[in-house]
């Protein structure tokens, strides 16, 4: 999946290099070819021992995990099959409802988040990327949120989001609004609470990656464009767009993925509540996982997530490859 | 984005590189022959790991094991402070791998959980050689020390609930005396409601509703679990009648709805209500200023007294390999420290030290403990079974449940003791109480 990404995001460059330079090294003889790669991997080896190690073993240790009654009070584990698995589908396991209405909350987050994180930064990278006063320092402003930690982003709008005593509350009992809507307390103002914070904090992210794709655009596209008498909703539509297809793709998926392994918002700002509404599947597993030793069930459902989201990646990479090679076309 | 990604692959991943390090761990020392509280052998080094990383406690602990070690000639301790939730992920594989401390301190719920995994060593031992037995300490809590027959824990600190005031506040409803039972505090929060203050703010979170709502069902005469916790009974009619009083606060307009985490103790320090049901550890809160402030045992408001409490023990890990020297070396800092422990009240906790709790400078020192201590005959304290805490967390579900109107306080109740049973079903299997 990662390397999927990667050619999206660099499939202009490739497509560029591949064109002017031929095919490199048909030319050469296999020995200068062998060393070539030879250090190209020398080259990747620091990377790939990283992540072999911190990736890839505990990944397949994880696996293993999964498939036994694994206790860490235990010398000894026992292999187990698919119980773990099964019990996560089979109702009245103690695991079954709640990580089920784990991953419900999660997906609720994912739907109520990734249109805002990809719209509201598409949004400011135009206006960003016209030739304003003062655009740095915009730039820098829309990004600042996400250089801070979980923690402080926590304590911040815990502070403004208070029910009774928060500065939300006490701007809107000014404007003549309500003054008691429990942000961080009941449903369904926890989500509107969740999902504003998550926009604030990391929209800044999607918005610099947006501005890049949007300074690889050819600014002859837009002259052509203008002079076949585009107004500027229609160059928006038919050539900033386009353009930015393989950038969208990869903050399509990366936002997908960051939304649902959300943790730190829900775990800081709502405790999870009201009952266990906002308790996400990270949030559940992790504490399954590593605050009640139940690391053989915690494994198998972070293999559920996995294969879920490496599922909802796959089609989201299907359907917008194919939409951008129609474009190409 | 690789961040991004990595995080896709899960954080139970994360959990297993943890585990893959404790794949080494072998069995654990025995119980070890210690010698008296005056440690005579060989000079050696020993580490102790704690959690006190905020408040007083970073200048107190240093200046403490300081003063130790200069009164010891052949002990050093050396002082390994780090977070709590560092300490829980850390210790056990750290214990299982001999590196882990020689001794440290922990939370009361959380003994059972090390002893079950046999990372503590058994300190009967230990702790006759110091002298030490349950009545040197507040009742009940040398007890939750306490598992499976052995006594795995020294009492060092306790922290019960209390009752917090504003009286300025107060002062505006014409209440001067602050109330200790049911009809003078329901009196209170009347008097109150007529100036236009809601009295008592409820929450449903950690910190403090589900400490009121433990204090409660003690008072009307229930308990969190069976005797030997083998099922839960905060659903009894105590623990409805706990729960229903917490709902009927917001109901009668005590309290307003919906009140965020620590939204009360901001309330009471912003002078917008008159009681918080907050613990000792707030004594220290440097924003109580100047504030016309008094803390208070908490009201009786069921059948009899109780309070919740909970308390800090000092352990002596089974690391693999531990040293008899170093421990016996441990149990000689424990007792010094336990002596001197009277500074440690600087930081809001309560010395468990009976000799210490009752020599007058403390009071003297510290006056807005008083009747946190007074409340100590009948505190109660955390429950003792492996694992205890997951089920634990239910309760704080079912208030927060009930508190946000999802449910009525003995459905919500009903509905976390089922759950509660699984896990303490489960625990047992898991820890093979």
């Amino acid at each position: 999946m990662a390397a999927d990404i990667a050619d999206a995001v660099a499939v202009p460059t490739e497509r560029a290099s591949a064109r002017s330079g031929g095919r490199p090294g048909s030319g050469r003889r296999p020995v200068a070819r062998r060393r070539r790669t030879l250090i190209a991997y020398l080259f990747l080896a620091p990377f790939l021992i990283l992540f072999g190690t911190f990736v890839i073993a505990p990944a397949i240790f994880g696996l293993w995990i999964s498939v036994t009654d694994w206790s860490p009070f235990r010398d000894t584990q026992n292999f187990v099959g698919l119980t773990n698995y099964l019990n996560l589908f089979t109702p009245g396991s103690t695991t079954f409802d709640d990580f089920w209405q784990s991953m419900g909350a999660t997906a609720i987050f994912v739907v109520a988040s990734v249109p805002f994180l990809v719209v509201v930064p598409l949004f400011v990278a135009v206006l960003l990327n016209r030739r304003l006063k003062g655009a740095t320092v915009f730039r820098t402003v829309f990004f600042a949120p996400y250089v801070l930690g979980v923690a402080i982003v926590g304590v911040i709008w815990s502070y403004i989001f208070d029910t009774q005593s928060g500065i939300l509350n006490h701007v809107l009992g000014l404007l003549g609004l309500p003054d008691d809507i429990p942000w961080v307390v009941d449903v369904p103002w926890v989500w509107v609470s969740l999902v504003g914070v998550t926009v604030w904090w990391t929209a800044g992210l999607n918005t610099v990656i947006f501005l890049a794709g949007m300074k690889g655009i050819n600014g002859d596209l837009y002259e052509a464009a203008s002079l076949d008498g585009a107004g500027a909703w229609r160059s928006f539509w038919s050539v900033t767009i386009p353009g930015l297809r393989p950038v969208m793709l990869f903050i399509t998926t990366t936002t997908i993925l960051a939304s649902a392994n959300m943790f730190g918002q829900s775990y800081l700002l709502t405790a999870g509540g009201p009952g266990n509404a906002t308790r996400t599947a990270i949030m559940y597993i992790a504490d399954q996982g590593l605050s009640q030793n139940n690391m053989a069930p915690a494994a198998a459902m972070s293999y559920i997530l996995f294969a879920i989201l490496a599922v909802i990646s796959v089609i989201n990479f299907r359907l917008q490859r194919e939409r951008s090679e129609k474009g190409a076309s | 984005m690789k961040k991004a990604i990595a995080r896709g692959w899960g954080v139970g991943l994360a959990a297993t590189v943890a585990l893959a390090l404790a794949g080494c761990a072998g069995s654990n020392g025995g119980g070890g022959s210690v010698s008296g509280d005056n440690y005579d052998g060989p000079k050696v080094e020993i580490t102790f790991w704690h959690g006190w990383t905020g408040g007083a406690a970073p200048t107190i602990v240093p200046k403490l094991i300081e003063e130790f070690n200069s009164e010891h000639d052949n002990i050093v301790v050396k002082n390994v402070p780090q977070e709590w939730a560092d300490i829980a992920a850390k210790m056990p594989l750290a214990i299982k791998a001999g590196k882990g401390p020689d001794v440290a301190v922990l939370h009361g719920d959380d003994l059972a959980t090390y002893a079950a995994q046999k990372l503590l060593l058994p300190a009967d031992d230990i702790v006759k050689n110091l002298g030490y037995s349950a009545d040197d300490f507040p009742p009940g809590v040398y007890d939750k020390g306490n598992y499976d027959g052995s006594q795995y824990a020294v009492p060092w600190s306790v922290t019960p609930l209390g009752l917090f005031v504003n009286k300025d506040v107060l002062s505006k409803a014409g209440i001067t005396e602050i109330p200790a039972d049911k009809d003078g505090y329901v009196a209170a929060l009347d008097a109150l409601k007529g100036a236009g203050v809601q009295g008592e703010w409820v929450d449903g979170y950690v910190f403090t509703g589900t400490f009121e709502f433990e204090s409660l069902v003690w008072q009307f005469g229930g308990d969190l679990y069976n005797k030997d916790v083998t099922e839960a009974t905060f659903n009894s009619d105590a623990g409805v009648q706990a729960l229903t009083w917490m709902t009927d606060l917001v109901k009668n307009g005590y309290s307003p709805a919906n009140v965020a985490q620590d939204g009360n103790i901001k309330a009471l320090l912003a002078g917008e209500t008159a009681f918080n049901w907050n613990g000792v550890w707030q004594t220290t809160n440097t924003a109580f200023g100047d504030l016309d402030w008094a803390a208070a045992p908490v009201p009786q408001i069921g059948t009899e007294k109780a309070v919740w409490s909970s308390s800090t023990h000092w352990v002596f890990p089974a690391n693999k390999g531990q040293s008899d020297d170093k421990t016996a070396a441990a149990a000689t800092f424990v007792k010094w420290m336990n002596d001197h422990s009277l500074a440690w009240a600087e930081t809001g906790e309560l010395p468990a030290a009976n000799t210490v709790r009752e020599d007058p400078e403390l009071l003297s020192t510290y006056p807005a403990l008083e009747p946190f201590i007074d409340e100590l005959d009948y505190a109660h304290y955390e429950t003792v079974s492996p694992g205890i805490n997951e089920a634990n967390a239910l309760i704080t579900t079912a208030i927060n449940e009930a508190l946000t109107g999802k449910k009525t306080p003995k459905e919500a109740l009903d509905d976390a003791k089922k759950k509660a049973d699984a896990i303490l079903e489960q625990n047992k299997a898991k820890y093979g109480g």
